[in-house]
């Protein structure tokens, strides 16, 4: 039996980022970020050009054993915060999402002409990324819902004791290079860089 | 008749998908296919003999993922494709025997008469550097392993398929070339017709053809269907036999499997289509089957294939675009050229590439198509920087080069970098240049600039210089480069030495597009050597030579005078739909006029938080409209004034210690304040940064060097490529007068160490962003203290903590750019002291 791997893709236009995520992300004070910033708009707005929003994601079981111990699609895992996030749960959701490599280019670009622009668009970009997990969160917490479930916190290789070398097992399940263009590197490091992989828990 | 012989005369069929097939004989998700070919030889064998029975002629080994990352035991790899390659004889001896396989059937009526094997290499899973992490030389020694363990077995020809990036596809074509065999390739594109990393199919042709391939094509992603497009452009562009393997349709799930919507007759309509538009060699990928490929072997078998002919369109092109010559002339950048100029000059000397790829990027902004790139000096490693310069340019930058320089190996080894397929500058009539020039361009593809000169000089006359051109094609023809692949330049010459010089090289232009239907380059501002206001006399000559019908021009894409040419020019000449590109040409030229007036201070700052500040502290009053414009983080109005103040002689330091620096002090004090923000100190920054590039531009002009307040090291160490971190610490600093020596992201520690003894340093900044780079941070800091103790280190980064920084024994933690400024002024003043 195989697991179909299923494509995600969002749209750049509706995309919700906010720009107090970005303002925060650039270390604005608490006052600066409430007071909203013309500059960042237009970075927000010039990013919506740049994007394209994009995911892979399966459903898979999950099983436990020890004290920290995970039974993953890809292998056995100890991890104890993941263990705890994930208590309660029967299957989990695996993805892998990216806003693509025309970002990177322009951010690459934007790194020899100004400074500024590349600080904006950097956070930009990571408000994006983060808008694009959050919806495609929001997608499958439906989908759960309709079957009465619910979904536990998203959880990324790197956090805590979750370690990134989680990633290699994660990219072996859902291939996101062929369906995405989303690779992994020797260091663990994903390109294009503003990507994100993640666990979601399912209970219920 | 061998394999290229039989794609000249006809149709030629290739088999269709195996992983479906191989699936439904039980193969395992995560299982790899290419290990079958040992376990189960009979399913394999039997696929092929199927295929072979609907009336293939190429089979494609079971061999898409082998490769030596895959396959790393001893012999295995070799195993496997020796494997792979007996089963695909051993269908097509019982075909050809007519002696059926154990259980299989023994109607052999549609067999077609000849068959062959090809090796079957698909792309590796991993992207290529700067995308990714593969380097090029390693993706090609990995094809290269796949394709001698071929070499070894019985294969007619080498197919190179899926690929989505054609710097890949370059590493595989080069690789398979080194056999001898004939080579294939086809690429899969996605539903806007690009390549995952962003070429269209006319780019493909153009890279593919000028690397020599027998034929090539589409495959995989896409159905018959939404592949028209593609195959129309293939067809267009392409002289070599064009291939279409296309999907069953698009791939959709039903009750977890994957199945593909287009049935066999389907498939069959939609081919005979495909092969109505000239493509000539058909088959299959992902989901189609015996059937769908009989079915349509029944339908192309009755056409006659269009005839082959070879297209004239003369194209180069980086990784996403081509260029095509003889439609209008193309405007090729020469800024990246240190002939002349002293400041580029510098930045070569001084390894600053931020200020080539900046020169690039302000030519592609002022609407270049091509950009030269020569950085040849006497005393630069010449190959190490052409490689450097190319590889960093095309990181950044999507416009196709044109590789210039003199030595024969930095050019070899640029053209087996380049991204796509380049312009080379240059060959001429010289026997013992074309001997040098013409095998590389033959090996790697690429346009040939030849100048008209040879053993005995330049001809003083025009039908000299086209005879020399005539003497080049020739030469070309028998290296197997076309005529298009060659664009003459028949040499502009300053008219101050030589009157009638211009004269000669108009008529020259005009023999060479009128007798030999040539395409011709100048460098057009050559023609001004030795004159005052050499744009107004250049701006007339491009006009005459475009007349006469120039093909490219190397020009300054700065000068509106050469813009104003062009522009108007190509409105006259209805290249220029609706005379848009001229209306919008009379804004930028509006803007030019303006700016070149004197720089006012005032401004309408996009910035709000700094714009109520006094400036008191400011001594010099002339300096303050600077200060204020600095403040504001107006950045092209800061380089004007600056450069103003420079012409009415106010010394460069004085302009750094009373204007640059108390300015960025202003803002750096709110920024410390929580008043001002990283984007607002990012654009002072920006303002200050250009402020100081006219000051480099005049130190280099009058050949005096920059006083400097302290030379360190920055770093992003190893394993990370995060760097905008670093790049606000380094501008910061070299706003502040500071000599950073950036050595870039992910460097290991011995190189940092290495520099800091070499340039006797005495500080290093280390920057990481990821926890799991900060060992490799610690085991520099380790090295420093082993083996240069002398050197203070000071570390920043989104994961540093005072605390951490400690731990790993650096001598500082700075929390942000500011904060480095401050401890690099503290520690340069007590060395000092």
């Amino acid at each position: 039996m195989g697991y179909t791997v299923k494509t995600y893709i969002a749209d750049s236009d509706k995309l919700i980022i906010p720009g107090r995520e970005v303002a925060r992300y650039l270390g604005y004070s608490r006052e600066a970020i409430m007071a909203g910033d013309e500059l960042i708009e237009e970075t927000i707005k010039k990013v919506r050009g740049l994007i394209a929003g994009k995911a892979v994601y399966c459903r898979y079981p999950v099983s436990f054993f020890g004290e920290d111990g995970i039974q993953m699609p890809y292998g056995a895992v100890h991890s104890s915060q993941l263990y705890d996030n994930l208590k309660g749960c029967e299957e989990i959701y695996v993805f892998a999402a990216t806003i693509g490599a025309a970002f990177d280019r322009e951010l690459g670009r934007a790194k020899i002409r100004s400074l500024a622009d590349a600080a904006l668009l950097q956070a930009a970009g990571a408000a994006a990324i983060e808008a694009v997990c959050d919806e495609l969160n929001d997608r499958l917490r439906e989908e759960a819902e309709a079957e009465g479930c619910s979904l536990h916190r998203r959880f990324s290789p790197g956090y805590g004791d979750y370690a990134l070398e989680n990633q290699k097992g994660i990219f072996e399940i859902l291939n996101p290079s062929r369906l995405i263009g989303l690779s992994l590197m020797d260091t663990l490091i994903m390109s294009p860089e503003k990507s994100v992989t993640a666990v979601i828990g399912v209970e219920g | 008749m061998n394999i290229s012989e039989h794609i000249m005369a006809g149709f030629t069929y290739f088999d269709g998908g195996c992983g479906t097939i191989l699936q439904a004989a039980g193969l395992q998700p995560g299982e790899l296919p290419e290990r079958w070919n040992l376990e189960h030889p009979d399913v394999i064998q039997g696929m092929h003999y199927d295929y072979l029975l609907a009336g293939v002629n190429i089979l494609k080994t079971n061999t898409f993922g082998a490769n030596i990352m895959k396959f790393a035991g001893e012999g295995e790899l070799e195993g496997i494709i020796k494997a792979a390659v007996d089963n695909a004889r051993a269908a097509i001896n019982a075909v050809e025997s007519r002696t059926p396989l154990p259980g299989r059937s023994d109607d052999f009526s549609k067999a077609s008469e000849k068959h062959y094997v090809s090796l079957d290499i698909g792309p590796l899973g991993k992207l290529l550097k700067p995308l990714g992490d593969l380097d090029f030389e390693d993706a090609y020694e990995i094809f290269l392993k796949t394709v001698k363990a071929g070499m070894a077995c019985d294969v007619d020809l080498i197919l190179i398929e899926t690929m989505n990036d054609i710097y890949e596809a370059k590493a595989a074509i080069l690789a398979a070339k080194e056999s001898g065999l004939p080579v294939f390739l086809t690429t899969a594109y996605d539903e806007s017709h690009k390549l995952l990393t962003g070429a269209d199919p006319k780019t493909v042709v153009a890279v593919a053809e000028g690397l020599g391939v027998d034929a090539l094509g589409v495959n995989c992603s896409l159905g018959p269907d939404e592949m028209m497009g593609i195959v129309d452009e293939l067809c267009e562009y392409a002289s070599v036999p064009v291939i279409v393997n296309p999907n069953a349709g698009l791939p959709r799930t039903e009750g977890g499997k994957t199945v593909y919507d287009v049935l066999p007759e389907g498939f069959a309509k939609s081919m005979e289509q495909i092969a109505a538009k000239g493509a000539r060699i058909l088959g299959g990928c992902c989901g189609t089957t015996p059937p769908h490929i009989g079915a349509m072997i029944e339908t192309v078998r009755k056409m006659t294939p269009l005839p082959l002919s070879e297209k004239q369109h003369t194209l180069i092109s980086s990784y996403t675009h081509s260029v095509e010559f003889g439609i209008r002339p193309i405007l090729i950048g020469e800024r990246i050229n240190p002939t002349g100029k002293k400041r580029l000059k510098e930045a070569l000397r001084n390894d600053d590439m931020d200020y080539i790829l900046q020169q690039g990027l302000l030519q592609q902004d002022q609407h270049a198509d091509v950009l030269d790139v020569n950085v040849g000096l006497p005393e630069i490693d010449e190959p190490e920087m052409m490689i450097k310069a190319v590889t960093q340019l095309q990181a950044v930058c999507d416009l196709p080069l044109q590789i210039d320089t003199t030595d024969p190996v930095a050019m070899e080894r640029a053209l087996r970098r380049y991204n796509g397929k380049p312009m080379i500058n240059s060959v001429n009539g010289k026997e013992e240049v074309m001997k040098q020039v013409f095998p590389l361009a033959k090996k790697y593809g690429g346009l040939v600039v030849a100048l008209t000169i040879d053993e005995e000089g330049i001809p003083t006359t025009a039908e000299g210089r086209l005879k020399i051109a005539q003497n080049i094609y020739a030469k070309a023809a028998e290296y197997g480069i076309k005529k298009k692949d060659i664009i003459v330049d028949p040499l502009a010459m300053s008219i101050s030495a030589e009157p009638d010089s211009a004269k000669i090289t108009l008529a020259a232009l005009k023999l060479i597009r009128d007798e030999a239907q040539g395409l011709t380059s100048l460098g057009v501002s050559n023609i001004s050597f030795g004159l005052p206001k050499r744009d107004l006399v250049n701006g007339i000559f491009f006009t005459m030579a475009m007349m006469n019908g120039l093909s490219a021009a190397i020009m300054n894409p700065g000068s509106m005078e050469m813009m104003k040419a062009y522009r108007s020019f190509c409105a006259l000449k209805a290249l220029d739909e609706n005379c848009m590109e001229y209306i919008a040409f009379t804004d930028e030229y509006e803007a030019a006029v303006a700016s070149a007036a004197p720089a006012a201070a005032s401004g309408d700052a996009k910035k709000p938080a700094a714009s109520t500040v006094s400036y008191e502290g400011i001594k010099d009053e002339k300096l303050i409209p600077l200060v204020d414009t600095v403040v504001k983080g107006l950045k092209d109005k800061a380089g004007a004034l600056t450069a103003e103040l420079l012409a009415a002689d106010v010394p460069a330091m004085d302009i750094i210690d009373g204007a640059l620096i108390p300015a960025l002090d202003i803002v750096g004090k709110g920024f410390e304040a929580k008043k001002v923000f990283l984007p607002q100190l990012l654009m002072s920054a920006d303002s200050a940064s250009a402020a100081f590039e006219s000051i480099k531009e005049k130190i280099a002009a009058a050949g005096e060097k920059q006083e400097s307040k302290g030379r360190l090291i920055l770093a992003t160490v190893k394993g990370d490529i995060h760097d905008i971190g670093k790049n606000i610490v380094k501008v910061l600093l070299e706003n502040y007068g500071f000599d950073v020596i950036d050595l870039g992201k992910d460097v290991p520690p011995e190189l940092i160490v290495e520099t800091a003894i070499k340039e006797n340093i005495k500080l290093v900044g280390l920057s990481a962003l990821m926890t799991t780079t900060v060992p490799a941070m610690e085991e520099t800091i380790k090295q420093l203290h082993e083996k240069w103790p002398e050197c203070k280190t000071c570390v920043g980064g989104a994961v540093m903590t005072p605390e951490y920084a400690k731990m790993i024994q650096a001598d500082r933690y700075c929390k942000d750019a500011m904060e480095t400024v401050r401890f690099a002024e503290e520690f340069f003043s007590g060395m000092s002291s």
